[in-house]
């Protein structure tokens, strides 16, 4: 599955926990090009192709998060897009309220649509200050966090970057396995509806960690300029990870790999030495 | 790493030492994976014509002669000092492949019931003594420090080649490349077996140095054949064999799982498993390495529990499609991980004087019997028409169970030493 869904899911999940839907009835089609006829209760769309058929009806609620949802016949419920395509063809007929979040639309002129609501967002692309802004936020945030860790608790952040520096392919094998298991578990549970929250809280408390490695390996960075001013060189050090990780994702395959190691380092080493409280030491072996 | 350090010095003969085991383990392991395991149940049911209960039940021979006779080979190697002295341990792998490579020609001969029980009976018997014989190579060839990553490349290699190899199985084809890859590897055995060499005595004496020998969970004390210490691990080994193939099995049997297995006829998909096949023992090696075996021992259940609650999720909601590559990923890691520890594991339990005995009940025991006795439940509970989603709930069960057993297990000898005062802290 395309890891950009994972947000959408959750998001559409959410929804679907909210609309008060029997998960057993819920259903995700990832992949493949499917001809649907006959669905109870809420379909997601997520990589596949998916078309309602002429004279078919289907009750929805429908949520397309990408992919493409082609109807010719009926949907008798909602219909929610928050990316992806939709064509709704001559005599296609969406019984609800089609709201339109995100992706792309395309209505015939005979196409028959109950109630429509769009939510625009501006677009990102076409103001570099606008596209730029979270990440000098979240830099800035970074920096000031990791400056005021590094004077207030310095032993946390030593001990992260120096597990990151001394042990790294450790690090990067603990951050990998983690990332790749719990993405996979907390999605698994955000399906079950009754542990949505419990896979938002750990998919956040993900993201925190993998924010506190970048200011572990900040740290690390920052004790390069050696300078006794430690808040200073972390905030710094910060700024210059930052750095690399945007210009390193402006370099395809190897920048992302770059990018994706140094997060993964970091993450692992957060995590092998809870969270800074200990420095990680590996079992003993015979030299 | 110590091999780093050994090409850095320019010690050839150490190095030497790491081939010949990377070679021996992984030729042996994937004759296993494929020609014993897949190999036999073509020949049974396509050349012979027998009903696949019938091809079962002879692998169930197989299987628990292998058993007896691996723990018969390793009980004497252990009592005669074979286990220490690599010459005989050469001879005895000589002989083990030179029956294998007359056992592999044969192969397409075989015609009758008979003939191929007296097969099964023969390649049982080299199976068995093969076991405490290449597992205790380990002992001489690969330093302490060093385990975790050659049993990772030895997991690692296995797998790929197996994976990525054609899904046709027919045995006069497999038969023939078997037979060729195994000359060269007999015709060297007979030379190292008549002839003294200056390198192998090196090799030799390496298991009295203090980097090889005496297994890191041995150290300061060794751990006796008849201990909690021993019994606790061929306990978990067993744990995991028997969840992977009471589970493998039944997947492998839906036809709509095949196009995400090893035997998928999709080229992609085969490299996609073999490479993480790789990878996942590369992780299980770091793993082995850096952590107490207990951690790779909770990745494992762990990763098989969520693997199996995947595939029973798939069968519930993810109606008739082929499942998403995201489910043998899963498995695929989960079987890397203990593979590589069932490789670093038995000889890590031993010592010199006592790697024959513990390699021969630990992989006989957490490998054969475990593997025989989920085989036969598979094929009961298809037998009796149970579904596979439940199958698979069932097999989801007894990972959790051991995802949970294996703290409290270790909370509770631990409360045991405390109370009998032999904590060491």
């Amino acid at each position: 599955m395309n890891l950009e869904l994972i947000p959408l899911l959750i998001i559409v999940l959410l929804m679907v926990s909210a609309g008060g839907v029997d998960v057993e009835t819920t259903e995700f089609v990832i992949k493949g090009d499917h001809e649907i006829t006959e669905h109870r209760g809420a379909l997601i769309v997520g990589d596949a192709t998916v078309t309602v058929p002429n004279d078919e009806t289907i009750s929805g609620p429908v949520y397309v998060i990408g992919g493409e949802f082609r109807v010719h016949g009926t949907v008798e419920g909602d219909l929610t897009q928050l990316s992806g395509s939709l064509v709704v063809e001559d005599g296609g007929t969406i019984g609800g309220e089609l709201q339109h979040i995100g992706g792309s639309e395309e209505l015939a002129s005979e196409a028959t649509v109950a109630e429509r609501t769009t939510t625009e967002f501006a677009p990102s692309e076409s103001d570099p200050v606008a596209a730029y802004t979270p990440v000098i936020l979240t830099t800035l945030i970074l920096s000031l966090v990791g400056a005021w860790l590094s004077r207030k608790r310095p032993m946390l952040l030593e001990n992260i970057g120096t597990t990151a520096r001394v042990h790294p392919v450790v690090s990067l094998t603990v951050g990998a396995l983690l990332s790749v298991t719990f993405l996979a578990v907390f999605v698994f549970m955000a399906f079950t509806l009754v542990l949505l929250p419990v896979s938002i809280l750990g998919l956040l408390i993900g993201l925190v960690s993998i924010a506190y490695g970048i200011i572990g390996l900040g740290y690390l960075a920052g004790k390069q300029l050696e300078t006794p001013r430690v808040g200073v060189a972390t905030g710094l050090g910060v700024v210059g990870i930052m750095v690399v990780l945007q210009v390193a994702g402006a370099v395809p395959i190897v920048g992302d790999l770059i990018a994706g190691t140094l997060l993964l380092i970091g993450l692992g080493a957060v995590v092998v030495t809870y969270f800074g409280l200990q420095e990680f030491e590996p079992v003993l072996l015979p030299e | 790493m110590k091999l780093f350090e050994f090409v850095r010095e320019r010690r050839w003969i150490p190095v030497t030492g790491y081939l010949i085991y990377v070679a021996a383990l992984s030729a042996g392991y994937y004759y296993n994976l494929t020609f014993v395991q897949l190999g036999l149940t073509d020949l049974g049911t396509q050349k012979i014509g027998m009903a696949p209960e019938g091809v079962s039940i002879v692998m169930a021979v197989l299987a628990l002669l292998t058993l007896i006779i691996a723990v018969g080979s390793g009980l004497v190697m252990d009592r005669r000092g074979w286990s220490t002295d690599l010459y005989v341990k050469f001879r005895l792998l000589f002989l083990i492949i030179l029956v294998q490579l007359l056992l592999t020609i044969a192969a397409p001969f075989v015609s009758t019931v008979d003939q191929f029980v007296l097969w099964v009976v023969v390649c049982s018997t080299t199976l068995g003594l093969g076991i405490p014989v290449t597992f205790s190579f380990m002992l001489d060839f690969i330093p302490i420090r060093d385990r975790g990553y050659v049993a990772a490349t030895v997991a690692g290699l296995s797998f790929f080649v197996a994976a990525l190899y054609p899904v046709e199985w027919r045995i006069d084809e497999f038969s023939l490349i078997m037979s060729a890859m195994m000359v060269p590897a007999v015709l060297i055995l007979a030379v190292l077996s008549v002839k003294r060499f200056a390198f192998v005595d090196a090799l030799a004496n390496q298991h009295e140095h203090s980097t090889f020998g005496t297994g890191r969970c041995c150290r300061p004390t060794p751990i006796r054949t008849l201990s909690f210490a021993f019994w606790g691990p061929v306990l978990l080994m067993f744990g995991v064999f028997f969840i992977d193939s009471l589970g493998f099995l039944r997947i492998i049997e839906e036809p709509l799982y095949i196009n995400t297995s090893w035997q998928s006829p999709d080229l992609s998909v085969r490299l996609f498993i073999a490479v993480l096949h790789v990878f996942g023992a590369l992780a299980a090696g770091v793993l082995y390495t850096n952590f107490d075996r207990n951690w790779v021992f909770l990745w494992v259940f762990g990763l098989f529990a969520f693997t199996h609650l995947l595939y029973v999720f798939n069968i519930r909601f993810g109606a008739s499609e082929t499942p998403a590559l995201i489910l043998p990923m899963f498995y695929v890691l989960a079987v890397s991980f203990y593979t590589t520890l069932n490789f670093a594991l038995w000889p890590d339990l031993s010592t010199a004087e006592t790697i024959g005995t513990h390699t021969a009940l630990g992989v006989g025991i957490a490998g054969w019997l475990a593997t025989f006795m989920s085989t036969a439940l598979a094929l009961y509970s298809e037998g009796i028409g149970l579904p596979l989603g439940s199958h698979l709930t069932y097999v989801n069960a007894l990972s959790l169970l051991f995802v949970v057993a294996l703290p409290v297990l270790l909370y509770v000898h631990r409360m045991f030493e405390l109370a009998r005062g032999e904590a060491s802290s």
